[in-house]
């Protein structure tokens, strides 16, 4: 976006271009949401980046929590104080926080609180697509879908006042392409922030003893019933097609491509839009249903409103046929649904034909693609992972198991390191690698970033000192949450408000966590970070080796600031073209050229990796050893 | 105006998305509905990078439909073939000759296709293809890393393009760094001078 401070102009009526996560920012000064909370993750992080820094200017308070867990915490306390709060997360976030969540619906809030959570379907930057939809059936707390950035920014300011209006919270659930997709936003009347809150002790409501519970569940329940009548009456929720061959019922971007995917197929298609999608106007559903002989749902992922379709289809709609991708799959229940997909479903419905034959342009680029070579992710030139997993993979070769972790650094799977044997979720490096290490007696190395030690690396490492587990924990240490942006967390010193903080560091947690090998090294020191980890490999315990270097990135904002040139490396005549530097590091700023290896200048960050590495010394430049 | 569909596609650092959001400003300044869709994340590690961008009254989703952009914008010639699946007979596509060789290639000691292999494959779509030497155009112009602006500039002279030039200037003004404003203006309009003239001679 252009200056941030766009967001900030208090001009009712102006449009202008957001992306949907920027969107739900402006959304948060337009509802006077006051405490805003959040751990970094695609497609969620913009909400709190931009608020971040605006924070100060507009009278906000934002912060970075530890983890999604945290942030709901931190931001459920304000909100029982009477403040307005609002926590972003992606959706894995929201599996962190669930405890808290499930809970928090029992006592409600006295301020508006809206969770934010951003879905990811097709897995773009996440290791599940899982549908939290589910999350608002679970827990009984409303759910508000939008379909764009409008919407997202609207649906923020109603998501408040809903919230309030029923002290409960609510969840904002967007996907990647809600969240990603910049649309024209026009803006409201900006609402001044309330920071100041007031603590009344109230026991019945706040402390979750059984006693205390079993009264708040139904409390729940009564306010659930009440956001149903809201939901029958919600603007989000209406028929915005008329038609009679059959009604299409959708939510989200889903909505987006079934309505195009109807123009496209010329089908007489009611659509009734669903924006509020917990609880369902089933009153409404119902009226659809009786208008229409056939209704197709038409959602990402689970089949979550078509479930809840059937059910109100069985009680007050018998003769209504509804379909989607539970019997008869008509959509896929994995990944994301484009126009595409949604016409070939409908067209198979109906039998209406889809006027451009996709198989023929599918048939002609399978072709045309063929053999191609691939561009995947891979570590930036200079990234201090990548002399990381140089040093481990050295010194633990393949004897070692190799657990991984969430961030930049799960790109060590890929050649030449092949660093990363089992992944699955934030912190969860440290415990398999425990289990691992415990029945195969083999050398486990777990890796996992600064960021995501702090989020749910500390437990499992009291769990090793504990119960007395042989692993290795190299904490890879770039000093930010680089791979959603550079946001900083406990080890910078910097906070959300973009204060100077006190800088947590990693070692004096591990010495505190009773772990007795702690080393901090420079990766880019390849001997002695790799004398380090054969020592630690030696431990009969757990130790913790943290590999510490700035993120490339920042490192060359903050050299091209300071006006320090890096000095690309430079390979003299010595080159035999073995090819070692690239067999060993697979950097981007390493090219082969007619069967000799050149560095290509514009990309090498002067990191000095392969100037250590080489072993005919044939690479000059900076280094660090 | 029915609608206006382009594929941005080139390689992370390019400025693809950065061009992508100039074109959506400018839509939105222009007073058009518009929808710019793009993927972060890891996308960003020196990766393809993707962007959607579609103009018109009734447009609702984020991507382009298959065989339905009216200009594939490439940024590279490799990834302007990754993305050929957007294009048809009725699609421009308007390639930037200068290459970025994926390190899968020296690693696998394969080699990057010629001219007129990537020629050749676009063919297989489109007749109508617009090679713009956006690196020559942008050194010219002052930067080297100007290219994405050239190749703005080029895009807006495209014909049925329904943004007028000035208000992707005017985006362009908003959206770049202060210091490097005149650098790409002047690319943008080498880059639409060049589209311009080469329409003269067909």
């Amino acid at each position: 976006m252009p200056d941030v401070k766009v967001l900030l102009q208090d001009a009712p009526g102006k449009r202008v271009l957001l992306l949907g996560n920027e969107a739900i920012a402006r959304g948060i000064l337009e509802a006077g949401v006051s405490v805003i909370t959040t751990y970094p993750g695609t497609p969620a992080s913009e909400i709190g980046d931009r608020v971040s820094e605006i924070a100060s200017e507009a009278g906000l308070y934002m912060e970075y929590s530890t983890n999604e867990m945290v942030a709901v915490e931190v931001a459920a306390g304000a909100a029982n104080c009477g403040v307005r709060a609002l926590t972003a997360m992606k959706h894995v976030g929201l599996n962190v926080a669930a405890d808290m969540l499930m809970t928090l619906a029992y006592t409600g809030v006295r301020g508006g609180y809206v969770i934010v959570t951003a879905d990811d379907p097709e897995c773009y930057s996440s290791q599940n697509e899982q549908d939290n939809r589910y999350y608002a059936l679970l827990s009984n707390l409303p759910c508000l879908e939008p379909s764009n950035a409008q919407e997202a920014k609207e649906m923020t300011v109603y998501a408040v006042e809903i919230s309030e209006k029923l002290e409960l919270p609510v969840l904002l659930r967007t996907t990647t392409r809600v969240s990603h997709t910049r649309g024209p936003v026009a803006y409201g009347e900006l609402k001044k922030p309330n920071l100041k809150g007031d603590f009344v002790r109230d026991v019945k409501r706040l402390v979750m003893v059984p006693a205390n519970s079993r009264p708040k569940h139904e409390v729940l329940l009564r306010q659930a019933a009440k956001a149903k009548e809201m939901s029958e009456k919600s603007p989000y929720n209406k028929i915005v097609r008329k038609g009679m061959e059959i009604g299409v019922i959708s939510s989200s971007s889903a909505y987006n491509c079934a309505f195009e995917a109807a123009v496209l197929l010329g089908l007489d298609a009611g659509i009734l839009k669903l924006g509020m999608t917990h609880p369902l106007p089933e009153k409404m559903i119902a009226e659809f249903l009786n208008t229409h002989n056939r209704i197709v749902v038409v959602e990402e992922l689970e089949p979550y409103l078509e479930m809840q379709v059937k059910a109100i289809a069985k009680d007050r709609a018998a003769n209504t046929e509804v379909c989607g991708k539970m019997n008869v799959q008509y959509f896929p229940r994995e990944g994301e649904l484009t126009t595409r997909l949604v016409a070939a479903g409908l067209s198979k419905i109906t039998s209406k034909k889809v006027p451009i034959d996709f198989q023929k342009i599918e048939k002609k680029y399978r072709a045309v693609v063929k053999g191609l070579p691939s561009r995947p992710p891979i570590l930036c030139a200079g990234c201090p992972h990548r002399a990381s997993f140089y040093v481990i993979k050295k010194v633990g070769g393949d004897r070692a198991v190799y657990p991984d972790d969430i961030g930049c650094y799960a790109l060590g799977i890929a050649p030449p390191f092949g660093v990363g044997d089992i992944m699955i979720c934030m912190g969860a490096s440290v415990g398999t690698a425990q289990g691992i290490s415990r029945v195969t007696g083999r050398d486990t190395v777990a890796t996992i970033g600064d960021s995501t030690f702090f989020h749910a690396g500390i437990p499992g490492l009291v769990n090793a000192v504990y119960n007395g587990s042989r692993i290795v924990v190299a904490v890879l240490d770039n000093l930010a949450t680089a791979m959603t942006g550079h946001q900083p967390h406990p080890g910078t010193g910097v906070t959300g408000m973009q204060n100077p903080a006190e800088r947590i560091l990693i070692e004096k947690i591990a010495e505190g966590c009773g772990v007795r090998y702690v080393r901090v090294v420079n990766p880019f020191r390849t001997k002695e970070a790799s004398a380090v980890l054969k020592e630690a490999l030696q431990q009969s315990g757990p130790s913790v080796v943290v590999f510490r270097a700035p993120c490339t990135l920042m490192d060359a904002r903050e050299k091209r600031r300071r006006g320090v040139e890096a000095v690309p490396a430079r390979i003299t005549e010595k080159c035999t073209n073995c090819m070692a530097c690239i067999r060993l590091l697979g950097c981007p700023a390493i090219v082969v050229e007619e069967g000799k290896v050149r560095i290509d200048e514009n990309s090498c960050a002067a990191c000095g990796l392969c100037v250590s590495v080489c072993p005919y010394g044939a690479l000059e430049g900076s280094c660090a050893e | 105006m029915k609608e206006f569909n382009i594929v941005l596609a080139g390689v992370g650092g390019q400025g693809t998305l950065l061009a992508a959001e100039v074109i959506g400003s400018a839509a939105v300044r222009a007073g058009l509905n518009v929808r710019v869709s793009e993927i972060h994340g890891m996308a960003q590690r020196g990766g393809a990078v993707v962007s959607n961008v579609r103009i018109g009254e009734n447009v609702l989703a984020s991507t382009v439909l298959e065989g339905q952009a009216d200009v594939l914008l490439g940024f590279e010639p490799l990834e302007t073939v990754r993305n050929l699946r957007c294009a048809s007979e009725k699609t421009l596509v308007m390639m930037n000759s200068q290459r970025i060789p994926p390190s899968e290639l020296a690693a696998n000691n394969s080699r990057y296709p010629s001219v007129e292999e990537v020629l050749a494959k676009i063919h297989v779509f489109t007749s109508k293809v617009v090679v713009v030497e956006a690196a020559e155009l942008a050194k010219k112009a002052g930067n080297r890393l100007a290219q994405n602006s050239v190749l703005l500039g080029a895009l807006a002279a495209v014909e049925g393009f329904p943004v007028k030039s000035e208000s992707v200037v005017e985006a362009l003004l908003e959206l770049v760094p202060k210091k490097h404003v005149d650098v790409n203006v002047r690319a943008f309009e080498l880059g639409r001078e060049t589209v311009r003239k080469g329409r003269k001679r067909v």
